[in-house]
């Protein structure tokens, strides 16, 4: 038996009795140091205060409470563990607890209950073993290097190849954070020939869906639900994949598929819930949204957007019928809610006005909707960021639907400004608008940013930063356009960048500051302000 | 669902019964164990104690089955396949088995005969397989219990291996009709030889399945059980 007197532990188990016996087996394990919670929020207070060695999270800690598995996601995405911490879901059946679970957060073990403290002495010792054989590796999972990581795993394998098998994962993880993508793609391939796993399969489908090859991702996808037909995450990597391919009825049924299996999971209800709207399946929709503000409330992926989606659906349900009362009071909620726990978003608050207006409005009461529209308008004056494609079109479409064709233009040209360069999104707005001064004020911009482009991918880098000067002179608020052209000034600028080159980089960044963190560029967008601004 | 008006599914409420009843035992258990730790020395041992760990493991055991058949009815029994220490894996069941077998007086022991320290399987459906084996071989056995790993033709085969009278010869011959569910009315080791085989044959590799035998014999002369992993 290993010594435990010098480690701290933390139990989390919502039974008294439980806590008291498992201290009890812990003390007689030679442990000292046992804090105990009753709830994942106390947990994860616990963890911020204090390091632990050891923690025996039980599962199921309530309805509406956060389980075990929201505890872990939460514990290494705030990164209040560290790598080396022994991390042991307590379930009282554990087929439940891996098909609620996350591929990418797995627990250490799984420990079902009932125990007895010879076998909790067992899983702590081999446990520890484990830990320690693997520490330069997990030690530099902590630093955040990949590159170590790999360094280690190697140095793991050729001391005792035997154990290389628990390195597998390890190596993935790092090869995709370094972007080496294709070594990723050979090293997954030959797993999957002779040992496949579910994350092995998510891992691949994931690298291909990013890499562009939808088709064959959906082939990774397609084989892994065969093998295992129970894994809610890979219908999840099969949807998107699908939603990409156009193909959202099929994507749907896949997500209906995966929330049947593993009901609780906000972020796939809201997916579902949007696919489910997208599809006009308002039904749905309204039923999915619903489950994902519920849910939310006890999670850290709690998003606006589910309350925002879950009335448009039931709006959209009842569109011809007016709103019956039941319905009003949903609405009235939801909508108070993204109001209150997003003071500081204006986008936000003016989505949530225009969005109570336009109930109003279907549910007959004419001059509150009015009322309130012009509410939304005087906050949409002063509103520095940008509205998200989606968010854009939303509101557009209610301005006008609410006789505000005016405000709802300005949406669409702003929209045209920030977007204009991706066609999808010009479709999207030739649907509500034929003003020619909206649809035909980008197309000069948009040929010049895909010629520099073209001059940037083949070296030219001076060419290419002139053609992306000309086409922001244009388009100044265009996000694509902008992070090119700062992009290309670097490059240029090289290690030691002139003040006037930054001043420039600045500049460009911060005409579209107003990028919302939802858009697929804002990454880049980060990174590129670190560069230029520090922070 | 036209049959929503109709009440409740019912093998949903058996299984959602059976969930709870596992996690009444659960606490039954532990407190039974807080509570003999405060019994003075002389008073914990018996064989009543025995007879009561045995048959906490025997229940455990049944409902876990209970609702793993359930679940592959339903089809809803996940196999998420990994590496496990193969010594871990057997440490961790004799652990769990300890007070029984020690109020039992059998003496328990392991070997591995393989020169790859890893398996490949579902950790915790194996797992469960093992468990009723062993508590269905601590009720057989004399005083003697051997759980062993080796590898054959690429296969793992995990074996418990007992000193007691062995399997009846009726159910040895029957033991495909066991395996294939045919006999329904065998009783509890027969559904468990049933459970058994669906859970080795969820563990695939390049069409090869999982399998489980039963013999008598081995090193200690009673009953043999063996689960194939390919």
């Amino acid at each position: 038996m290993l010594q435990y007197g010098q480690k701290s532990f933390l139990i989390v188990d919502d039974f008294t009795d439980f806590r008291t016996s498992t201290r009890s087996m812990l003390r007689e394990l030679g442990v000292r140091d046992v804090d105990t919670a009753d709830s994942g929020e106390q947990a994860l207070r616990m963890c911020g205060q204090k390091r632990y060695d050891y923690i025996l999270q039980d599962f199921h800690l309530g309805d509406g409470k956060k389980n075990g598995q929201q505890v872990l996601e939460d514990l290494i995405l705030d990164k209040l563990i560290s790598h080396e911490c022994v991390f042991i879901m307590v379930t009282a059946e554990s087929s439940q607890a891996i098909v609620l679970s996350a591929l990418e957060h797995e627990p250490d073990a799984y420990l079902t209950k009932p125990f007895n403290r010879v076998g909790l002495a067992q899983r702590l010792d081999k446990l520890t073993q484990r830990k320690t054989l693997l520490k330069p590796i997990l030690q530099a999972l902590d630093r955040g290097r990949p590159a170590e990581v790999l360094a280690a795993c190697a140095e793991l394998c050729k001391k005792d190849p035997r154990f290389a098998p628990l390195c597998l994962r390890y190596r993935a993880d790092a090869l995709r954070d370094l972007n080496r993508f294709d070594e990723l793609e050979k090293f997954l391939k030959s797993i999957l020939a002779s040992r496949p796993q579910p994350w092995v399969y998510a891992a691949l489908g994931s690298l291909m869906h990013k890499r562009g090859q939808n088709a064959q991702a959906q082939g990774v996808y397609e084989q892994a639900l065969k093998a295992f037909p129970i894994m809610p995450s890979l219908y999840d990597g099969m949807a998107s994949v699908l939603v990409a391919q156009g193909e959202s009825k099929r994507a749907q049924h896949m997500l209906e598929e995966a929330v049947r299996l593993s009901p609780l999971a906000v972020r796939r209800q809201a997916a579902l819930g949007k696919l489910a709207l997208d599809n006009e399946d308002f039904e749905s929709a309204s039923k999915a949204f619903r489950h994902a503000v519920n849910q939310g409330q006890s999670s850290r992926y709690k998003d606006a957007e589910s309350n925002l989606g879950l009335v448009q659906a039931l709006m959209n349900k009842n569109a011809g019928f007016g709103l019956d009362a039941r319905t009003r009071v949903e609405i009235n909620t939801v909508l108070s809610e993204v109001a209150k726990d997003n003071v500081e978003d204006q986008g936000l608050q003016v989505r949530a006005r225009l969005m109570k207006a336009a109930s109003l409005q279907q549910a007959g009461d004419a001059e509150t909707a009015a009322k309130l529209t012009e509410q939304a308008l005087q906050r949409l004056d002063k509103m520095d960021q940008f509205f998200s494609v989606e968010a854009a079109l939303t509101v557009a479409k209610q301005l006008q639907s609410l006789g505000q064709e005016g405000a709802g233009g300005t949406i669409l040209k702003g929209c045209v400004e920030t977007y204009g360069d991706d066609p999808k999104v010009m479709q999207s707005v030739a649907k509500l608008t034929d003003d020619p001064t909206v649809l035909g004020a980008v197309t000069e911009a948009v040929d010049l940013n895909r010629q520099g482009v073209r001059s940037y991918q083949v070296g030219q880098l001076n060419e290419a930063l002139q053609m992306f000067r000309k086409a922001l002179s244009l388009q100044p608020k265009n996000i694509s356009i902008a992070l090119n052209t700062a992009q290309a000034l670097l490059r240029i600028g090289g290690e030691a960048t002139s003040p006037a080159i930054l001043q420039e980089c600045r500049d460009c960044l911060t005409r579209v500051a107003g990028i919302p963190a939802s858009d697929s560029r804002y990454d880049r967008y980060r990174k590129l302000h670190i560069k230029v601004f520090g922070a | 669902m036209s049959q929503d008006n109709q009440g409740l599914d019912f093998s949903t409420v058996i299984a959602s019964t059976v969930h709870d009843l596992k996690n009444s035992l659960s606490a039954l258990i532990q407190s039974h164990d807080q509570w003999l730790a405060r019994l003075p020395e002389a008073l914990r041992g018996g064989t009543e104690q025995g007879v009561i760990e045995h048959e906490f493991r025997h229940l455990n055991g049944m409902l876990v089955q209970m609702l793993g058949l359930y679940k592959l009815g339903v089809n809803q029994l996940p196999v998420c396949p990994d590496y496990h220490e193969l010594d871990d894996f057997i440490e961790a069941q004799l652990a769990a088995h300890q007070q029984v077998l020690e109020h039992n007086d059998i003496l328990a022991t392991w070997r591995i005969d393989s020169d790859n320290p890893l398996g490949f399987f579902d950790r915790e459906l194996v797992a469960s397989v093992i468990a009723n084996v062993v508590t269905n071989a601590t009720r057989y056995a004399g005083h003697a219990l051997l759980i062993s790993i080796e590898e054959e033709n690429e296969q793992l085969v995990i074996s418990v291996n007992d000193d007691g009278p062995g399997y009846p010869a009726r159910m040895l011959e029957r033991q495909q009709d066991y395996v294939q569910g045919i006999d329904a009315q065998s009783g509890s080791t027969g559904l468990g030889l049933y459970f058994a085989a669906r859970i080795a044959a969820l563990h695939e590799r390049d069409g090869v399945r999982g399998r489980i035998e039963i013999a008598n014999g081995g090193a200690l002369g009673g009953g043999l059980f063996r689960l194939y992993l390919p």
